[in-house]
């Protein structure tokens, strides 16, 4: 279907050119922003009745690490914007590239993530053992589903790509998926400030 | 290099500085609350680099933006008021 053949909204429309899906992806992420305002909320909430129990930033957490993953993220969101940008030129090759570079970079993510909770649970950190720990398992594992989700999006977009389905007139699904990743990496900025650094 | 790329590369660039700020900010030995409100704004600050870059916010029209702005405030007026009633009823 080409780009302009799309359920657009008409152009005086208060929402401009943007399609029916990508309005759709917005509300789909205001909506998962306030899930996971909601969780940071009740992190920042018992930790404020209880500060002492709280740890110092960095003195269980691997703040390197996870800022590697961090930076890692930061670098995926860049290769999907570019996946974007080729797809919009035309560039198949580009896309299908870029497409592969942000899902191995989003499974090497969840390797790291992996990585981390089996050293937790070798030193005896479970979700159980302190209010502190649910906070950091739930909202990181809710994060890294949605990471885990991104990253089966991305193989069915790539999928599609490896059949020549989109084209300089026909992006609108890689714009899309850029939508939902974007918004993956833009959480993590605030879940590795909330719960790592502070 | 085009235009788009240069500006997506400056802008990783700038979210990689800004996150070793961040880990730096950690670090320091700072108050509490100064530590607190610097690395509140450079997570703000990368999030809106995120936004308007990345997602292209900034070619969105002004409704869409309105739209996707208005939980904020809320989120925080919620956070506010919950602090303020953590004293009568989480006693932990």
């Amino acid at each position: 279907m080409n780009q302009n053949q799309t359920q657009a909204i008409p152009v005086n429309d208060p929402f401009g050119q943007a399609t029916t899906g990508k309005l759709g992806m917005w509300l789909f992420i205001i909506v998962d922003g306030l899930s996971f305002t909601g969780l940071l909320i009740a992190g920042i909430a018992l930790r404020a009745a209880s500060p002492e129990i709280w740890p110092v930033a960095g003195e269980l957490l691997n703040i390197p690490l996870t800022a590697f993953n961090t930076f890692l993220l930061i670098c995926t969101s860049f290769t999907m914007v570019m996946a974007l940008n080729c797809v919009q030129k035309g560039d198949q090759t580009g896309l299908k590239k870029f497409l592969g570079l942000t899902m191995a970079g989003g499974v090497v993510f969840l390797g790291i993530q992996v990585y981390e909770y089996s050293h937790f649970i070798m030193v005896d950190f479970l979700p159980s053992t302190s209010i502190y720990a649910a906070i950091f398992y739930v909202t990181t594992c809710f994060h890294g589903l949605h990471v885990l989700s991104g990253v089966i999006y991305i193989a069915c977009i790539l999928r599609m790509a490896g059949l020549n389905a989109y084209s300089a007139d026909n992006w609108d699904h890689v714009e899309i998926l850029g939508l939902f990743w974007h918004f993956v990496d833009l959480v993590w900025i605030l879940v590795f400030t909330v719960i790592y650094l502070i | 290099m085009d235009d788009h790329k240069s500006i997506y590369l400056k802008n990783a660039i700038w979210l990689a500085i800004l996150t070793f700020l961040e880990v730096g900010i950690a670090y320091i030995e700072i108050s509490r609350s100064g530590q607190v409100v610097l690395l509140l704004a450079f997570a703000a600050t990368k999030m809106m680099l995120v936004a308007m870059i990345y997602m292209h916010l900034r070619h969105e029209t002004k409704v869409l933006k309105r739209i996707l702005f208005v939980p904020i405030p809320a989120g925080i007026l919620y956070t506010v008021a919950l602090m303020y009633d953590l004293p009568f009823r989480w006693v932990m």
